[in-house]
């Protein structure tokens, strides 16, 4: 596998330029002769597929729910990035992009964020023309606000709906393009395999979710928009039908799969209430602001909150972090918070939550000061927890949030299989080791808007593309495949349910094991273990997995039996990456790497690279490649929040 | 945490063909902390265990914005709970030896798909028809170029919180889609960077709605009691505003 | 062309019944000044219907502006009716009133209210307008009213009208695109004492005669 970043040359500023001066492009008049495949509508797949129909491309869009506009990009709260300045704080391009990058623990490519920090001011002007109702300050421009723990005011945003304020803004240019006829948009498809014809990407089969049909699409170029695979957890805040499906099919047909253990796992959560749970409600990070987190010191105290005295408390972030205090990263609250709740000092009908709590805020600022800052917040937390935080302690917990690991790709966002592209969360590429708050949405519209028309011109117009439809041999191979490995999946369902188990088990299963052993603090004994269990479940996954009704009719079951059998496979080299990868950066802690308080210790000498993983076939164990990351601009360092 | 023991009447559908039926379960130890779709998970668990089909049941954020989920619980969309999703509403709301008649989102320009699940892509329709403002990437001015004042950007966003989820078409008794329509209309109408389109919109959206088979507003504000994110019919009487002024000026 | 898009979308639809609706309520504003004179004496009443028979021209253009406008308003409130209730049949087995108001009665039965109005306008033409040529208007007022059947009929009928314009004196302002915050507590108080107004004085005038107030009149 060959991993050329064609990062362009010449100054950091300038690469972006450079790079757009020297790519080919493609005569408007010719743009109607090509044809593009967008899998996603998120973010990053409603913003590309509108900007590819308006330059004049022929797009076919698929998504797995029943309207564009569900997308899970719509859940996020917190804001954008940019670096407009408008608060005349300070903040500029560069310090966007070393934010970005020293949050990223140095573990993403320098040109690629540079870049990002360069087209988020055009993100923010994009949006704004769609009427995307961000917040406003009185006199009527746009109000900022500091977002996870930045300096500069640079984050915009619109309530705490911000993620579906622009999905719809997005949506809303989706909708045109479909309406003037440039996007023929398929909803309710589940992209089941990629089909690659010469080496491109020429296509996909899609399984149609309501009448159950393997359908082919043909194109001359596919574009990945199929976000994170949080969900491989099984609880995690990702939605429901957020999988690694898509991802896995074209990692398995060639595309290189980058960092795959590099989760975000995001400390104020709603912690888990009994089995049944199947999602976690995140709540905002904002929230660490007034909110001092605790536990009881004493081992096993099952008093209520207001019973432990002051004195048996452990506001262990204050105690240990005495500058952050309760601001600490994401990745150092949740990794302490896991570390109280395996000392048993967990809080809690389960014992998997620390106290977030308010009094002394309220006490000092007042209730009326703290309700006005967090009222929405603490009534969405009542409704779903039944207790008021204004009165008792909040009970957080941390959760699987983003993936920051993804299909490699190129400066031009294309995956090792030529033709094919992977943009947002699906790629690997801007948020190295962590990502910082308010980035996801930012990198997801800049992949969307600004970054991928280039490259798909550069690439149609330095390519010799066959035309093909889906009557090849190869869309054939596909479908039958789909199908053979549906009724795989289905082999077990004629003996009944007795003995059998259910799909919800073994991903629970799963979602357990990896939690353990492939969460926030890893090492390689535990590592090793996961890797000696997994077949075990992927076993009885197909042993006994038992799936009702058929797959020629709308069936959740097998849907859900499909993506778990994918995450069952992309486990392994998930917990694989994370073995390799003997240093602790970013989201991570690997356990041997520390420092003599406790810290995670960063390895440059040794891990100063991309992991990029092929597949190398069904029985073979896949192979890792680096790709080396060059620091030209910015010095590495250490972190220390001490 | 406290259990409690219920009685399901849920309408069972094979496809948008066939007939449906009411079928009765009953879910012992349901734990009130649940979601009402960590129930109906539950109860397909049992289902699948039994050997039986499970309820088919749109869902995914599970967070009350993806605007994906939603039935008619005792004659309600989306419950008992105000201005919560199915998702977000809890079965603390609920007690033991409640009988509970979950229903599909009927209206004529919903067709059951299957179960509880509804076709609602009249509203993407809507959407398409003018619900955007068209400007095409790039070359558009800088975000600070026109100003607009909080209070119409707060308004602008109480309109544009819409989830598109289809409780309005599901209560009204006419199965009208004005407080849909009503909602991405005010909001671009509000806003200054709308004002160019704002005729086209307003009849482009009310004729699809109107061509979608949704039914006529009679103001009875069903629509605004069940909403989850609390849109009011205020919209609506901006819509009426909007479309006359369009159908008497415009062209 | 524009015109009957007008008419054929929903919200057309909505404009014809809100407008006919405000011309009928102005129309009810005149008629109960004029039957205000019932309540001065049996001359000053007289003395107003018979102005009002010497200008026969504008009578003329005024009922037929009248014919107009109720034939608008009870046709489209029909089309309304029977395609909103092809849209809702078969609703849910559990039917629940999710809008908790009192007005939410009123909304329900507009139809209904509606067509009672109709038929109640129509006894009233035919006992008024085509009454009795000979006798003094002033005296066949006295005459039906005495008829106790006729008083309760007269007297449902009014209870009719003012349901009906709890919620559509409303509505119509709601479709007029008439609702703001600062307004809507007034509207809200208009929205009763509108109904109530016309209730106490239409319905006073059979109240008048049944009860035997109006015996020497």
């Amino acid at each position: 596998m060959e991993l050329n970043s064609r990062i362009p040359s010449g100054p950091l500023a300038d690469k972006w330029d450079n790079h757009k001066f020297a790519n080919k492009l493609v005569n408007p008049a010719n743009r109607r002769k090509f044809s593009v495949i967008v899998v996603g509508t998120g973010l990053a797949g409603a913003s590309c597929s509108a900007t590819l129909a308006e330059q004049g491309y022929k797009v076919k869009t698929f998504c797995i729910q029943d309207s564009p506009r569900r997308a899970h990009s719509i859940a996020a709260q917190g804001g954008i990035n940019a670096a407009k300045n408008y608060q005349n704080d300070g903040d500029s391009i560069h310090r966007l992009f070393y934010d970005t990058i020293k949050g990223g623990d140095f573990r993403a490519r320098e040109a690629n964020v540079y870049r990002l920090a360069q087209v988020a001011n055009n993100i923010i002007d994009q949006c704004v023309a769609q009427g995307v109702p961000f917040a406003r300050e009185y006199g009527g421009t746009l109000a900022n606000r500091s977002f996870g723990g930045a300096q500069v005011s640079r984050t915009f945003y619109a309530r705490g709906q911000t993620g579906q304020q622009l999905l719809l803004g997005a949506y809303g240019a989706l909708s045109r393009q479909i309406h003037s006829g440039g996007v023929t948009m398929y909803t309710r498809r589940e992209m089941m395999d990629l089909v690659v014809v010469d080496g491109k990407a020429r296509g996909i089969t899609v399984r149609n979710i309501i009448t159950g049909q393997i359908e082919s699409h043909s194109a001359d170029a596919v574009i990945l928009a199929t976000g994170g695979y949080g969900n491989v957890y099984f609880l995690s805040t990702n939605a429901m039908a957020s999988n690694v499906t898509a991802a896995w099919r074209a990692h398995k047909k060639g595309a290189g799969f980058a960092n795959p253990c590099f989760v975000q796992i995001h400390p104020t959560c709603i912690p888990v209430h009994g089995d049944y749970q199947s999602k976690l409600t995140l709540m905002s990070e904002s929230l660490r602001n007034d909110g001092r987190v605790w536990v009881p010191k004493k081992v096993g105290d099952t008093r209520p909150p207001a019973q432990i005295p002051e004195s048996e408390r452990d506001y262990y972030l204050e105690n240990k972090y005495p500058s952050f205090g309760n601001l600490v990263p994401r990745d150092v609250a949740s990794r302490n918070a896991k570390e109280q709740c395996d000392a048993n000092k967990g809080v809690g009908s389960t014992g998997l939550a620390v106290y977030l709590d308010f009094a002394d805020a309220i006490k000092r600022d007042g209730e009326q000061t703290i309700f006005k800052k967090y009222g929405n917040l603490f009534q969405m937390y009542e409704k779903i927890t039944d207790s008021n935080p204004m009165q008792e302690p909040m009970m957080i917990y941390p959760a699987v949030h983003y993936t920051m690991g993804g299909l490699w790709v190129d400066y031009n966002l294309m995956t090792t299989i030529p033709g094919l592209f992977a943009i947002g969360e699906c790629n690997f590429s801007d948020h190295g080791a962590n990502r910082l708050g308010a980035s996801a949405l930012m990198q997801g519209l800049a992949d969307g808007y600004f970054v991928i028309s280039p490259a798909i011109a550069n690439y149609f117009g330095t390519t010799s593309i066959e035309k093909i439809c889906e009557d090849h041999v190869e869309f054939a191979g596909s479908r039958e495949s789909v199908n053979n490995r549906l009724q795989k999946i289905m082999r077990n369902s004629g003996r009944g349910p007795n003995g059998a188990v259910t799909v919800d088990e073994v991903h629970k299963e799963l979602g357990k094991l990896m939690w353990d052993h492939c969460g926030m603090a890893r090492n390689k004994e535990g590592l090793e273990a996961a890797l000696y269990k997994l077949p075990e479940i992927r076993q009885k996954f197909w042993d006994k997995v038992y799936i009702p009704g058929s797959g020629s009719e709308l069936n959740q079951s097998l849907e859900r039996a499909g993506r778990v059998a994918d995450f069952l496979e992309f486990g392994d080299i998930m917990i694989r990456d994370a073995l390799e990868r003997g240093e602790s950066c970013g989201c991570h802690l690997r356990e041997e790497s520390q420092t003599e308080e406790n810290e995670a210790k960063r390895d440059d000498a040794n891990y100063s690279h991309v992991s990029v993983w092929e597949h190398k076939g069904v029985d073979q164990l896949p192979q890792m490649h680096k790709e080396e990351l060059v620091f030209e601009n910015v010095t590495p360092s250490q972190r220390s929040y001490k | 945490m406290s259990t409690i023991d219920l009685t399901l009447q849920i309408w069972r559908q094979k496809n948008s063909d066939s007939l449906g039926n009411f079928e009765t379960y009953t879910l012992n130890g349901i734990s009130t902390d649940m979601s009402f779709l960590e129930m109906l998970d539950v109860l397909n668990e049992q289902l699948t265990k039994e050997g039986k089909e499970p309820v088919a049941f749109d869902h995914d954020c599970r967070e009350g914005i993806c605007g994906q989920c939603g039935s008619v619980v005792n004659g309600v969309a989306h419950g008992p709970e105000k201005e919560v999703t199915l998702c977000q509403l809890h079965m603390r709301n609920f007690k033991t030896g409640d009988k509970l008649v979950i229903e599909p989102f009927r209206s004529r320009a919903f067709p059951i798909k299957r179960d509880l699940l509804v076709d609602r892509s009249a509203f993407d329709r809507i959407i398409q028809s003018g619900g955007y403002v068209s400007v095409n990437t790039g070359g558009v001015p800088d975000g600070n170029t026109i100003p607009i004042p909080s209070q119409v950007a707060e308004l602008a966003m109480d309109a544009a919180a819409c989830i598109g989820c289809g409780a309005c078409v599901a209560s009204c008794p006419n199965g009208a889609a004005m407080l849909f329509t009503s909602a991405k209309v005010s909001q671009l109408a509000l806003l200054p960077q709308g004002d160019s389109e704002r005729k086209k919109r307003a009849l482009a959206m009310v004729e699809t709605m109107d061509k979608e088979g949704f039914g006529n507003c009679t103001n009875h504000k069903a629509c605004e009691a069940v909403c989850p994110k609390a849109i009011s019919i205020r919209n609506i009487a901006r819509l009426n505003r909007e479309y006359a002024k369009a159908i008497f000026t415009e062209g | 062309m524009w015109f009957i898009n007008f008419l054929k979308s929903s919200i057309g639809k909505k404009y014809i019944m809100a407008t006919s609706g405000l011309l009928l309520v102005l129309f009810l504003c005149t008629h109960v000044f004029g039957n205000g004179a019932i309540y001065i004496s049996s001359k000053a009443f007289q003395g107003y219907a018979d102005a009002l028979h010497s200008l026969p021209m504008l009578v003329f253009i005024f009922s037929i502006s009248l014919l107009v406008i109720i034939l608008a308003h009870v046709c489209i409130g029909l089309i309304l009716f029977w395609q909103n209730r092809e849209v809702s049949k078969s609703r849910y087995a559990v039917e629940v009133d999710i809008v908790q108001e009192k007005n939410s009665i009123a909304a329900k039965t507009m139809p209904y209210s509606g067509l009672f109005i109709l038929l109640f306008l129509l006894v009233h033409i035919s006992g008024f307008t085509f009454g009795p040529e000979d006798v003094p208007v002033s005296e066949h007022v006295k005459e039906l009213f005495s008829g106790f059947f006729y008083g309760v009929f007269y007297l449902a009928g009014f209870a009719a009208l003012a349901l009906h314009l709890s919620h559509g004196f409303w509505s119509m302002l709601q479709t007029f695109g008439v609702n703001h915050p600062r307004f809507n507590c007034l509207i809200g108080t208009l929205t009763y004492i509108v109904p109530l107004f016309f209730l106490i004085a239409f319905a006073g005038i059979p109240l008048y005669f049944m009860t035997g107030l109006g015996a020497n009149y």
